[in-house]
């Protein structure tokens, strides 16, 4: 311990002996050492050998890599492990690697050690990830790959016009190209991805006054904070915001009701059977919900229906400016879904309450989760005959 | 494999198709030029099941049902035979008056079956160049390339699909509506039950026998058309219909079958049968639902809860509003079921849990909408629909229905239409006035009568004045009605296209025929299961194609070149490319709910198996709250009377189910005094329509005298002179044919049965070997369509009205000619 005290004492006191210059200059070098030292065991993790040396790691991403065009390809270019997972600006690297930190408790804790383990963990690795890339846009790949030297000439058409779009927005490449060098997580109950990855979560700063379309079939709320849900509100369905609070909305949905049952569910238009929003039955009554104005006849089938306002809360997320990317969408997936027995039929070949019946009757063979199905619906709906006389 | 030996494989046909002139040479040519030989068992899928096959020496040796497949039809004996058989389309062939005189060609040689032999290259650039001439000259109405048909079985090969793709880079054109299946059925039913119902899936099998105390199957024979289906198919319903048939023998469930005939699944699961005249159900179904109202026997709960309209159909069954009760003696007198059944029938469906099940033929006759409306509101009134066991359903005897699906996501396709904002070379949407989209089966009325107004649906249609017809994987001329009448139709076309594995009667009226390879001679993925989505499974490559054949990807992909637009057309990539995004889009779409290995896992392994499904009580939830899952129908209850189709005021469709007397019906209707016997012409026991008519040895397994059976009544044999064996006239105003006779009680006087899809080969009319092209040909083999009637159903559906036919039938007595459907064309020198 005397040692200790003595060297401490030595190093508390100032310079007897040496100049200044001496004790700069030592220090400089010193620092180079330490610097380059550094450096080296950094740039050392920065190599593939470094990353797949635990098993984890060269049992799963590594293996899948090697499946991608990222690992082999015409033009032999690779990019290995840190060319996506390292960012290249320095303080951003270290950044980087001092967040990387934590894997190395995950090594030491075994977190991942296991296939299982691996797979429980995925969702939640990936996601880190793409919050990062989303953080630069895609800095990573985009490295490499530079809108501005696309050829657009050499894509194919679909390829042209989403690549285009993307390149306006200098869209961050991850928005669409998640699992391109490993395998996607399991996304489980995530609803639509691919309509959510065409037309956004929804946009942030509702305003008050402004008119927005649901992007996802949502569940309503009695009020803004309760998990009450108070029935359901339609893909596609033209709201107005009247209020918000946090993570909630008040809306307003303006349509049409039949007057049969307790009158629950709100159509498009009158004698339209295009869904908006169901309310639930404890929902229908409630009082401030729902207010009811003149009534009609429905000629068609006899029934009477009456012109409905609904005032309600709903989750903020999923509202967005513009319908028609959800058409886009919507149009794209009905001519690929339902070509694949048949020619698809015209959107204007039938009205818009035929379109249910045959729809329904068709989908068996059509592989769309449930907002795809009720989004595709609704766009046939509003494209059919009812909407476009022009003949066909 | 992979793609450079795809690329040696082809390089090895095209050696063959130049060094081979007979159908046997092949075989031998095939393992001389390596085509890979493998032990192991390959997996593919077919719409007759799903197999395991084993090639010896390069040729397809042994075929054995897929593991999961504990019910294999006996088709599978027919398999090999779709390959190795004497009617394979070689070489491209062009029709010598069109080889040598294009769009002037003499027309009515059409038929005569001469054809040269030309290069790829030639046959389609003469396609492109019949494409360029009549978009140029007449635009997208004179182009109809929207009939299409059953095609085979796989996702990226699908020839409908590729066919469509490819001309639809070339032009705009002409497409169909509906199909010849269910036409009137997938029309009516949205009105009514708010869907197609014919393709929807249905309860679930184990809770109809569970719950079910009666099944009706009316018109219906489950057991002979579930051997086939849309996708690779497994025969799980099989198993159902097995323990179906111990409860009946148990008592537990009583099934009967109303038909004319006694059925295979009748006599499979030795069940009741209850016979009624042709044509007649819906004057049946009247009598039992005024048997039902004046014994108060119908739920009028649930018909007040779940339906329009019924106020507004009872007084017609009641005689208020026409003056003629529709009382079961009423009922007797049309139907020739006596009183007392029609009541006791009434009795039985309203006691218990009745599951009626919808068989397709009936609607495939004039008015054929009217049996299905008014089977729904037979349903309706005893009230069990959206119960287990209970309610109607139209689509049990099809493709698996009532299998409970696996609710895996199923493999996407080869893209039908263009991509994105991909436009075809000739872009004009002008279709001159007249209609872009007709009904199925009104097509031939359409080149007959141009420019003609018609009613459908609702709409009205202006018949386009088609001059060119392209086919693939497709058969009108075994599924359209009335072949004289086709010929007239098809001396006004210009240029008639087909794409085919085999001589079809389609290819014979063609001008340029293409040799498609078949499901064996190229790699595919399939839904295996039907609509029980049991999995996937791989269509592995059993041997190179045969002759000049090739995949319909390929045939395709060299035609978009032509075009310049070979890039656009594959989106750059091959076959396997192909397969793999499939599957992996596919696994994509399962991510979370099924696992899926890689690619190259699953092509080892043949297949990947969804697992066991949920049972399913269709329309429950409805039944639950039909407030929040309405029904499609324009109310969103069950429309016993439609105001929409009533609005149409269609005198063959008022707006609730009628009871209308037919243009022919046997048994004292209309037109019987002049041709006493009904014909039916249901799907066949032993085909797919007309797939498999062509696999020679397994043909000769059921032929009489080398042609198709006709079943007759021994009494109507007797009295004609016809004994079991003999070669039979079967003929009527529109036509005749020859087939053999098989004598059989399963059939009561006035009734004969001939299966659709038998092929058509014509010869002159008195049985000399030519004039097969002319009117008033003989057809040598037995194709039904010869003889029926070629009518819409109604102004609603305008659909096929096949079952709407009359006949008489005589032993033949002129000189037998060959059957000349087969064996492919004369080849001919220029």
């Amino acid at each position: 311990m005397k040692w200790f005290i003595n060297t401490w004492r030595t190093l508390n006191q100032p310079t007897k002996y040496l100049t200044l210059g001496t004790i700069s200059l030592s220090a400089f070098l010193m620092g180079i050492i330490f610097w380059g030292g550094f450096n080296t065991a950094l740039e050392m993790t920065n190599t593939e050998e470094f990353c797949i040396g635990c098993h984890s790691m060269e049992s799963k991403p590594y293996q899948e890599l090697q499946q991608t065009v990222h690992w082999s390809n015409h033009s032999g270019v690779r990019a290995t492990c840190p060319d996506c997972h390292v960012p290249h600006n320095w303080s951003r690297k270290i950044g980087r690697k001092i967040e990387a930190s934590h894997d190395v408790w995950g090594w030491l804790m075994q977190t991942v050690n296991t296939e299982e383990k691996f797979e429980s963990q995925r969702l939640e690795m990936a996601s880190r990830e793409w919050k990062r890339f989303d953080r630069d846009d895609s800095l990573a790949c985009k490295n490499c790959h530079n809108y501005d030297s696309m050829k657009w000439d050499d894509m194919s058409k679909l390829a042209q016009k989403q690549m285009k779009r993307a390149a306006e927005k200098d869209q961050s490449c991850v928005d669409c190209h998640k699992g391109i060098a490993h395998n996607l997580p399991d996304m489980g109950t995530s609803r639509a991805p691919e309509l959510i990855a065409q037309v956004g979560t929804g946009e942030t700063g509702l305003v008050v006054g402004d008119s927005y379309f649901t992007a996802l079939t949502k569940p309503l709320y009695f009020n803004d904070t309760t998990d009450v849900e108070a029935g359901t509100l339609n893909v596609a369905t033209k709201v107005t915001v009247l209020e918000t609070n946090g993570n909630r909305v008040k809306v307003g949905i303006d349509g049409w009701r039949k007057k049969i049952g307790v009158g629950r569910v709100i159509y498009f238009d009158f004698g339209l059977n295009i869904l908006s929003a169901q309310l639930s039955k404890d929902a229908a009554v409630e009082e401030g919900i729902m207010a009811v104005f003149e009534e009609k006849e429905d000629p068609m089938t006899g029934l009477k229906w009456q012109r409905a306002e609904v005032k309600i809360w709903t989750d903020s997320d999923y509202l967005v400016n513009e319908l028609q990317p959800l058409w886009d969408y919507a149009r794209d997936t009905y001519s690929s879904s339902c070509s694949v027995c048949h020619t698809q039929p015209d959107e204007k070949h039938f009205d818009a309450n035929s379109w249910p019946g045959m729809f329904q009757g068709m989908i068996a063979f059509v592989n769309m989760d449930q907002d795809t199905q009720a989004l595709v619906q609704k766009y046939l709906q509003e494209h059919s005959s009812t909407f476009d006389k022009s003949a066909h | 494999m992979n793609r450079r030996d795809f690329l040696k494989s082809l390089m090895a046909t095209s050696y063959i198709a130049l060094g081979s002139a007979s159908v046997l040479a092949p075989f031998n040519a095939l393992a001389a030029a390596g085509a890979k030989t493998n032990n192991d068992w390959l997996t593919t899928g077919s719409h007759f099941g799903a197999f395991k096959m084993k090639r010896k020496n390069g040729v397809i040796d042994k075929v054995i049902p897929f593991d999961s497949d504990k019910y294999p039809t006996d088709m599978i004996n027919g398999v090999k035979g779709l390959v190795y058989n004497p009617s394979r389309v070689r070489y491209p062939m062009v029709r010598l008056d069109f080889l040598i005189k294009g769009h002037k060609s003499n027309t009515s040689q059409r038929g005569d079956f001469r054809f040269v032999r030309v290069t790829w290259d030639k046959a389609l650039t003469l396609f492109k160049d019949s494409l360029d001439e009549v978009q140029t000259k007449y635009g997208p109405s004179g182009l109809h390339a929207g009939q299409t048909g059953w095609r085979a079985t796989g996702q990226l090969h699908s020839s409908t699909s590729h066919m469509q793709r490819a001309v639809g880079m070339h032009g705009n054109f002409v497409k169909k509506i509906g199909d010849y299946s269910t036409g009137a059925g997938q029309t009516i039913l949205p009105y009514i039950l708010g869907s197609t119902e014919v393709y929807a899936q249905g309860t679930s099998w184990p809770l109809i026998l569970e719950e079910s105390n009666t099944i009706i199957l009316w018109s219906n024979d489950p057991y002979k058309n579930l051997q086939i289906g849309w996708n690779a198919e497994t025969h799980e319903s099989f198993a159902y219909l097995a323990e179906l048939k111990e409860k009946v023998q148990q008592g537990k469930i009583r099934v009967i079958s109303i038909d004319p005939v006694v059925t295979k699944t009748q006599r499979y699961l030795d069940c009741e049968q209850l016979y009624v005249n042709p044509q007649t159900d819906v004057a049946l179904m009247l009598g039992i639902a005024h048997e039902m109202i004046t014994k108060k026997l119908h739920d009028e709960k649930f018909i007040e809860g779940y339906s329009l309209g019924f106020e507004r159909f009872q007084p017609y069954v009641l005689g208020e509003s026409d003056g003629l009760a529709k009382t079961p003696e009423w009922a007797s007198k049309i139907t020739g079921v006596s009183p007392e059944i029609i009541r006791d029938l009434a009795k039985v469906m309203t006691k218990g849990r009745t599951q009626i099940m919808m068989g397709w033929c009936i609607q495939r006759q004039q008015h054929g909408e009217q049996p299905y409306w008014m089977a729904a509101v037979l349903a309706t009134m005893i009230g069990q629909i959206g119960l287990p066991g209970g309610g109607i359903s139209y689509g049990h005897h099809y493709s698996s229905i009532g299998v409970p699906s696996s609710g895996a996501a199923a493999p996407g396709a080869f893209p039908r239409n263009l991509d994105g904002d991909q436009k075809p070379i000739f872009n004009s949407h002008d279709f001159k006035g007249a209609s872009s989209t007709i009904p199925v089966a009104r097509w031939i009325d359409a080149i007959l009568e141009p420019g003609k107004t018609i009613d459908a649906n609702g709409a009205k249609v202006i018949y386009p004045d088609i001059k060119m017809m392209v086919f693939s994987g497709s058969n009108p001329w075994s599924h359209h009605q009335d072949r004289n009448k086709m010929k007239q139709a098809f001396q006004k076309l210009e240029c008639v296209v087909t794409v085919d594995i085999n001589w079809t009667a389609t290819c014979r009226f063609s001008d340029i025929v293409l040799p498609a390879c078949t499901t064996l001679e190229r790699n595919d993925l399939d839904i295996y299961g039907s609509y029980a989505n049991r999995g996937i499974l791989t269509m592995q490559k059993m041997v190179e194609p045969l002759f000049d054949s090739l995949s319909d990807f390929e045939i395709f992909t060299r035609f978009a070149k032509i075009m310049g637009k070979e890039k656009e057309y594959t989106r750059g990539m091959s076959e396997f490319d192909w397969l793999k995004k499939l599957y992996d889009d596919c696994k994509a779409d399962n991510v979370g709910k099924f696992d899926m290995p890689d690619f190259d896992t699953f092509w080892k392994d043949g297949y990947v198996h969804f697992g066991e499904g949920q049972p399913w009580t269709r329309h429950a939830d409805f039944r639950n709250d039909p407030e929040i899952n309405p029904l499609g129908t324009p109310s969103g209850l069950i429309e016993i009377f439609s105001r929409k189709i009533a609005k149409f005021n269609y005198d063959d469709c008022p707006g609730h189910p009628t009871w209308i007397e037919k243009t022919e019906r046997s048994h004292g209707g209309p037109g019987s005094d002049k041709y006493p016997m009904w014909m039916q012409s249901c799907h066949p026991d032993k085909r797919l329509h007309s797939q498999m008519c062509e696999s020679q040895q397994y043909r000769e397994t059921y032929t009489v005298q080398g042609r198709e059976p006709v079943y007759l009544n021994p009494s109507d044999a007797k009295q004609r002179g016809i004994k079991d064996g003999d070669i039979v006239r079967v003929f009527n105003g529109r036509g005749q044919l020859l087939a053999g006779a098989v004598v059989s009680n399963n059939f009561p006087r006035g009734i004969i049965r001939i299966h659709e899809g038998a092929w058509y080969g014509p010869v002159g009319k008195d049985g000399s070997k030519q004039g097969g092209n002319e009117m008033g040909a003989l057809c040598s083999y037995g194709d039904p369509n010869t003889l029926t009637l070629d009518i819409g159903t109604s102004k609603l559906a305008q659909a096929c009205s096949a079952y709407t036919c009359l006949v008489d039938f005589e032993k033949y007595q002129g000189k037998v000619p060959e059957v000349s459907s087969f064996n492919g064309p004369i080849d001919t020198q220029i």
